[in-house]
């Protein structure tokens, strides 16, 4: 009667020590995730901390760890920075996004649309067409794109900035939106259009509603992509009062004979995160489903 | 283009309609201007002007770097402002594109033309005729800290007339401390470096390019390679600070109001701000010597221009114009610490007792400046190789190495 | 939206009067397709094709960015080999992204392991470290050229404070130390991105397959290498273009953070397109250098994909 119980007990001691060494093991893993968060976190909350000191003590040299006083001073500066002030920065990004939103889901939509659920000459061509953008990025393309730009006299114009973005977003919106219809089941498209529905009711009675999620991906894409560029705006706007928040906060940082107003740079820093940061934490999931799902179904 | 034109149209009305901005429609002559980021005091002038003429300008100031490609990028969209204030070395190369207003005549008939600052007047010619005048003109020299120089126990009286003898003051006040240093130089900066070390190479008679601007001489004019070693023992010497190597111009000003800089190149733009903002800056002023005497400058600043395709030229020229009169001049340029287009100016009620100011201003009796229609490729951009080959001798201590791609890379862009 | 509205309604007119045509139902279903493309096809065309070709074009003109162009035939492609800059900017993207991706995908697969299973809390994890990805890559040099900085960066504070350096470093100073932190902060910057999709790939691997590898003693590299990474392929293949593309193309934090220098040692390619096309005005040059660049891409492109093809 011994042995036995000697081995349920050894054994459980055993199962003791595998549990306990998987706890140690998540304790660890935590340990590293929270360093390791600490240190991605770092220079963004560095920024902030930065941002809502004095402007001089913003400036000092070395720098302080903590503000000796908290300030909004830095912010202000901003609204009338340059003449033109912050404001007018931030409203020439929320248009171009919002066009590039607008343009992004209203071509996504239709093509995907069109690209899953028809068949027609030259489909698999045009397809591979649109998908080809993804390879042959724009920066390459950038010379003509601004002389035809100019040409039509859309350069200094949001919307013209915007009509690019467009374009360069729409490999990965008609790609996801495709999958997206590809996904709704055909039958029940099949007894709507039994019913009598045209493709265009079809389309945004049903399709629509079942492809919600593909469209606001396609929307946060579209949005922080185009809220971010900086190349193509930095060619495209030569009007002060059009630039960008990026290219305008460059112009912070290669200041009037160089004094570069470190407080209101990291302001603008702020300013310019909050937005892209906003939606992506309301809507992570979408954005994050969109990336897999572009990446598994790929 | 028509094809493409039309599609652009259906484009846009397929899918935002109405973002096209209508003209507007107004009698009232109204001009653009554009300036770029320098503290000349264009935005006074523009202000004065709107403010007693039914004519109106809308000033538009454009970030230092960005100027030109914007400048071209404007032209080229047939968009450019009615009048520009343009960096003088830029012109030659608008004006060879045919982008500015030939305004000789207008030129001829001003009765101080000749006494324009003549470096300006210069860079503002093309072929002959007139393109430009000058609008803010500035001349390179050295500023000095008189305390350091007396702690040194050198002669703030008597500033150093040569290469050895500035290294001699430089080493002298580096002693008095860790945190003190004898010289500043902006080593990531090409325009400063161009506006402040080329006239150390001119004073000595030598140049890096021949006298018809037609080609390069760096490897050939002995001079420019023994000015690159002067500034490489200043550096190998620890007689500027580590961070000057780096410095891309942010503190080209800013540097020499600390107090523990010993000497600097600088230019006028520079006092207003430091007696204004720094009253307790004991500070002097002195030309830039060549290797064994002599002195030079570089004339720099802005001149002013019509760009072709204005439509209101005549107008333009009359604010141009008038930007040149006593009244502009001293009450304007002069009451805030600006050197006047005209030297005659140069003595008037606001530069009297300040020497500093007038060594300044007669620094532009010595300047010169670069004619050539590719200056910014050759000096001014950050990538090009004059700050290339700066860094590589002065900072590495590969001065043959740095002669010969300097020699390389200026030809090379010369021939284009 | 609403405006979307207005052109379907301008659509659905129009098949109205196809149905009128008494098409078949096949043929109508073929023009109903088109027609949903066309908006799509249109953009392309009018802002990728066209330009695409236009870049071959000019690239056989001296195009300035005013002034008469004339076309040259293929003198532009002649000078390229000539131009000390333009080898040195091919040779130092190559060099950035050779020594750019390697800590991408190594940091970037121990996130992602790190973040795999479902424990309390990971989502919160996953999020920091996807954060810096959603800001813009001119945003995040601006930040990081601040931090960097020998006077007022906060890296020489604590570096100072912790007696690890006895004076401020110059980080931007040397071309191999801009190197490293230009390097340090794409990967800040970029690492995320890679975890996402090596997380998805990680996630795609069925638990059954290594807890039968385990009962036949497989460590933790056999794993590794015998299931992990070739169930992954796919995956990796994706994230290694976007990366190595990225790279290639990189040209935000060279302008932002060291504008080339030192030494003009940190020009990259599209930098120096850049610089050719609309600082020095040369465009017909500049397009010459796209195409390259064009084909340096493609290239790479079918490499990778080649090399990590599925083995069926």
């Amino acid at each position: 009667m011994t042995a036995p119980a000697v081995d349920v007990q050894a054994e459980r001691s055993q199962q003791e020590i595998r549990r306990l060494r998987r706890r140690a093991l998540l304790w660890l893993r935590y340990f590293i995730l929270v360093v390791l968060a600490l240190l991605f976190l770092f220079p963004i909350a560095w920024s902030f901390i930065n941002s809502i000191k004095l402007p001089s003590e913003a400036m000092a040299a070395p720098p302080t760890y903590l503000p000796n006083e908290i300030s909004l001073r830095n912010y202000e500066e901003l609204t009338t920075y340059g003449k033109i002030g912050i404001a007018q920065h931030v409203y020439n990004s929320t248009v171009v996004a919002l066009i590039t939103v607008a343009g992004s889901i209203i071509l996504s939509t239709l093509g995907g649309y069109g690209f899953a659920r028809f068949e027609f000459p030259g489909k698999n061509v045009l397809f591979i067409m649109v998908l080809s953008t993804l390879m042959i990025p724009f920066q390459s393309i950038l010379i003509p794109l601004f002389v035809m730009i100019v040409q039509v006299d859309l350069h200094d114009t949001l919307f013209g900035l915007a009509l690019v973005y467009i374009t360069f977003q729409l490999p990965f919106g008609i790609f996801l939106m495709r999958n997206s219809f590809l996904a709704v089941p055909q039958e029940i498209e099949e007894s709507a259009l039994l019913d009598g529905c045209s493709s265009l009711s079809i389309l945004y009675r049903l399709m629509l509603r079942l492809a919600l999620p593909g469209i606001v991906t396609v929307a946060i894409y579209a949005f922080i992509n185009s809220w971010n560029e900086f190349l193509a705006a930095l060619i495209f706007m030569s009007d002060q009062d059009k630039f960008t928040l990026p290219v305008f906060l460059t112009t912070i940082r290669y200041g009037i004979w160089g004094d570069v107003n470190w407080g209101a740079l990291q302001a603008g820093v702020i300013v310019s995160i909050i937005p892209s940061l906003g939606i992506f934490l309301a809507l992570q999931r979408y954005y994050m489903d969109g990336l897999m799902g572009g990446a598994v179904k790929n | 283009m028509s094809i493409r034109k039309s599609l652009f149209i259906v484009l846009s009305m397929v899918i935002c309609l109405g973002a096209l901005p209508a003209a507007a429609q107004d009698d009232q002559v109204n001009m653009t201007m554009w300036v770029r980021s320098i503290p000349f005091q264009t935005q006074a002038l523009v202000d004065q002007w709107n403010a007693s003429n039914d004519s109106q300008i809308e000033l538009t100031i454009i970030p230092s770097g960005e100027f030109v490609t914007k400048m071209g990028a404007a032209i080229a969209a047939g968009e450019p402002p009615d009048i520009a204030s343009i960096d003088l070395i830029y012109t030659p190369a608008f004006a060879a594109a045919g982008q500015l207003v030939d305004i000789t005549e207008w030129v001829r008939q001003l009765p101080y033309a000749d006494d324009l600052t003549p470096a300006h007047m210069e860079l503002g010619m093309y072929e002959g005729r007139n393109y430009a005048v000058p609008t803010g003109v500035d001349g390179s020299f050295i500023v000095y800290n008189i305390d350091l120089f007396e702690q040194a126990g050198l002669d703030p009286d008597n500033p150093p007339s040569t290469w050895d003898e500035m290294l001699e003051a430089m080493r002298a006040i580096d002693a008095l401390g860790d945190d003190i240093y004898g010289y500043w130089f902006s080593m990531a900066c090409a325009g400063c470096n161009a506006f402040t070390f080329l006239p150390f190479i001119w004073a000595s008679d030598g140049d890096v390019l021949s006298d018809d601007y037609s080609e390069a001489t760096i490897t050939t004019d002995p001079i420019v390679g023994e000015a690159l070693a002067f500034y490489n023992t200043i550096w190998e010497e620890a007689l500027v600070p580590e961070g000057a190597s780096i410095d891309n111009g942010s503190n080209f000003v800013s540097a020499f109001t600390g107090g523990n800089i010993g000497m600097a190149g600088m230019g006028n733009f520079a006092i207003p701000l430091f007696t204004n903002d720094h009253p307790d800056l004991n500070f002097g002023v002195f030309h830039i010597p060549g290797k064994e005497g002599g002195a030079a400058s570089f004339g720099g600043g802005d001149v002013i221009a019509i760009a072709s395709g204005s439509a209101h030229v005549e107008e333009a020229w009359r604010f141009i114009e008038w930007t040149m009169s006593d009244e502009a001049q001293i009450e304007i340029y002069a009451a805030n610490g600006q050197i006047p287009v005209r030297l005659a100016l140069e003595d008037n009620k606001y530069f009297e007792g300040d020497e500093r100011q007038r060594t300044a201003a007669s620094a532009l009796r010595v300047g010169h400046t670069p004619y050539t229609t590719v200056y910014n490729d050759l000096f001014n951009d950050p990538n090009g190789p004059w700050l290339e080959m700066l860094q590589i001798a002065i900072l590495d201590g590969d001065i043959e190495g740095a002669l010969e791609l300097g020699q390389e890379r200026f030809t090379q862009i010369m021939e284009g | 939206m609403g405006v979307g509205i207005g052109a379907g309604q301008e659509q659905l007119g129009l098949m109205k009067q196809i149905t009128v045509m008494n098409l078949s139902w096949t043929q109508r279903r073929k023009l109903t397709g088109l027609l949903f493309v066309m908006p799509t096809v249109a953009f392309v065309t009018v802002f990728f094709i066209i330009p695409l070709i236009m870049t071959a074009y000019m690239s056989l003109h001296d195009w300035p960015l005013f002034g008469e162009r004339a076309h040259i035939g293929l003198e532009n492609y002649q000078e390229l080999s000539k131009d000390r800059q333009y080898l040195k900017s091919l040779d130092f993207t190559f060099r950035y992204t050779l020594l750019v991706t390697p800590p991408i995908f190594i940091l970037g697969f121990i996130l992602a392991s790190l973040v795999r299973r479902n424990i309390r809390y990971i989502g919160i994890f996953r999020t920091i470290f996807f954060l810096p990805v959603v800001i813009g890559l001119g945003v995040s040099s601006l930040l990081w050229v601040w931090m960097l900085d020998d006077r007022i960066g906060v890296f020489n504070k604590i570096l100072l404070d912790l007696n690890l350096v006895p004076k401020a470093q110059l980080f931007l100073g040397r071309p191999n130390t801009t190197m490293n932190v230009i390097i340090l902060s794409v990967v800040w910057k970029t690492v995320g991105f890679t975890m996402i999709l090596l997380l998805a790939g990680l996630q795609s691997i069925p638990d059954a397959l290594y807890e039968s590898a385990e009962v036949d003693g497989a460590g933790y590299f056999r794993k590794l290498f015998y299931i992990t990474l070739p169930l992954m392929r796919r995956f990796i293949a994706l994230a290694l273009i976007l990366s190595v593309i990225g790279s290639v193309l990189s040209f935000d934090q060279f302008y932002i953070m060291t504008r080339g220098g030192p030494r003009n040692s940190t020009i990259s390619i599209v930098f120096w397109i850049f610089n050719n096309s609309f600082t020095y005005f040369k465009m017909g040059y500049g397009a010459a250098m796209s195409i390259v660049l064009l084909g340096i891409l493609v290239a790479l492109t079918g490499l990778q994909l080649y090399v990590l093809r599925e083995k069926e």
